[in-house]
Parts: C-alpha cells; structure tokens; sequence
C-alpha cells in the first residue's frame, strides 16, 4: 500500500528533468510574449533576443533526441544563449546610461554627475528606457536547460548491454 | 550520484566561464551597437536625396519641417537644432529608430510614445514633434 502511494525512487530525476524542460519551455513562451508585447524588433540588435529563443527552443528539441545523442549540441546551444542573454543585460545598461542626458530630470545636470551615480540610475532604470535584467530570462532558462540535461543520459546504463 | 555531481559541477563552471568571456567582449561592442540599427538608415543615400529636394532643409528658414519618414538623420538632427532641442543628434538617432510612422498622422502619435520612454517632457516632446512631419 505504502509502497504503490510513493512515487518509485528512480521516478523523481526523471519528474525534476521533465520538469525542468517544461520550465524552460515556459520560459521561452514568455520571453516571446514578452518581447513582442514591447515590439522588440527595430533594428538587427533588437533581434538578438528572438534568435536566442529560436536557438533555445532548438537545444529543446535536442535535448528531447532519444538515447541522449542532442545533449551535447544543446548545451552548446544553450550557452550561447546563456552569452547572448549576458550582452542583453550589459547592452540595456549602456542604452539607459546613454540616456540619461535625455531625461528632463537630469538633462541639464547629467555629465556633471559622478559617473558612478550615472551607471547606478541606468542599472536601477531610473533613466532610460530598457529593463535591465529583462535579458536575463534568457539565460535563466538556459541555465534550466543545462540542468535538465544533467543526468539526462545514463551514458553508463545505457551503454553497458551495449559494450557486453 | 557522484557522476552527476561531477557533470553538474562541469557544466556550471563552464557555464561560468561563457558568461565570463562573453562579458570581457561584450564591453566594447555595446557603444557601437547602439548606434547601428539608426545610423544604418540614415546611410540611406537616396532618402537623404529625396528629403533634400523636397524639403531642402540645408538652406531653409530655422523652423523649417523635415520628414520623420524620409530625412535622413543628419537632416533631422540639424532640424531639431534649429528648433532649439537640446541633444539633437541623440533624439534624431530615435527618430530614425522608430520609423516608419503613419503618414496620415501628423500629430505623431508613435513618435511621441516611443519618445515618452524616455522622459523627455511635454516641452522637448512638442519641440520635436513641431519640427518633423510625417
């Protein structure tokens, strides 16, 4: 009875794996979502982040290649996600520090700030117009990816009946 | 379990490593990057052309209208200039960013949203707009 109510011991990495793909499959819908909403497609840079989806939702799909072959070019994939995800952060901070002479608030007195203030208001987007760690789901869900694919291959298991 | 850790420990640190390197380059290129997706269109020789003709904002009367559509950035830029907006050549550069807009607009109505990311306020926003067309 016990037994048949529990979940099998060997059951749970396989839950949490699944899990963890759905999450970063979750992840790359609302990414999408996201930057569609805010019309993230003007100019070649402003696509960067729809490229990155497209290659995670690739590194996805390798991840699912039976016997575990697409793991090795997913996680590739998914760290160049993670790296694209890495100049979206920096590039919305220097967009916003760029900015901030545009502000009404400190039009007349932003190069006279020390320019550590200066990168604390484009880091806070207190000027400027872009979400700093918005990027940063991006590399949030590649980093879901790398974990699902973890364990994913039992190389071993699998390849003993095949090496006896 | 140890195999695992070891694997998870792998992948992280080399994960660690990516974002490293990618960060070390990626320092340079940002400042160039933002320009390009605008200065791309203002190289538009044919735009700059036809703006040219038909406004000729070159040797026309300080408050003279550009096309937000056509002028090319350095067009509008000096526009911007002459109607006294502070930074002209940074709004031309959004100016140029958020095209194309409605040509049966001529209020502006998308410039003036996308501007408004910014905080501009009222006065630069109506400085900008009153020097472009659509």
């Amino acid at each position: 009875m016990t037994r048949a109510s529990r979940p099998r011991r060997t059951d749970a990495p396989v839950l949490v794996r699944r899990g963890l793909v759905a999450l970063t499959v979750v992840g790359i819908l609302a990414a999408a979502f996201e930057l569609a909403t805010e019309r993230h497609w003007n100019g070649t840079e402003q696509l960067i982040p729809w490229m990155a989806l497209a290659v995670l939702a690739a590194a996805v799909t390798l991840l699912l290649v039976p016997r575990g072959r697409g793991v090795p070019a997913a996680r590739v994939l998914a760290v160049l996600v993670l790296g694209a995800s890495a100049y979206g952060v920096l590039d919305h901070v220097l967009v916003n520090y760029e900015s901030g002479a545009l502000d009404e608030r400190y039009s007349q007195s932003w190069d006279t700030l020390p320019a550590l203030q200066q990168w604390w208001l484009a880091v806070t987007k207190t000027v400027g117009p872009a979400p700093t760690l918005a990027p940063g789901v991006l590399g949030q869900s590649a980093l879901l990816l790398i974990l699902a694919s973890t364990g994913s291959t039992r190389r071993r298991e699998q390849l003993k009946p095949a090496s006896r | 379990m140890t195999t695992t850790t070891t694997r998870l420990l792998t992948t992280c640190t080399a994960a660690a490593l990516a974002l490293g390197l990618t960060a070390c380059g990626g320092a340079a290129p940002p400042p160039a990057a933002t320009a390009p997706a605008s200065s791309a269109v203002a190289a538009e020789p044919t735009d700059s052309d036809d703006s040219a003709t038909a406004e000729d904002d070159e040797t026309a009367p300080a408050g003279a209208k550009v096309s937000a559509n056509t002028a090319s950035e350095d067009e509008i830029a000096a526009a911007l200039e002459s109607a006294g907006v502070s930074n002209p050549d940074r709004w031309a550069e959004e100016v140029v960013e958020y095209r194309p807009y409605p040509t049966d607009d001529p209020n502006l109505t998308k410039l003036r949203d996308n501007l408004a990311k910014y905080n501009p306020g009222q006065e630069t926003t109506d400085k900008i707009v009153s020097a472009l067309t659509p």
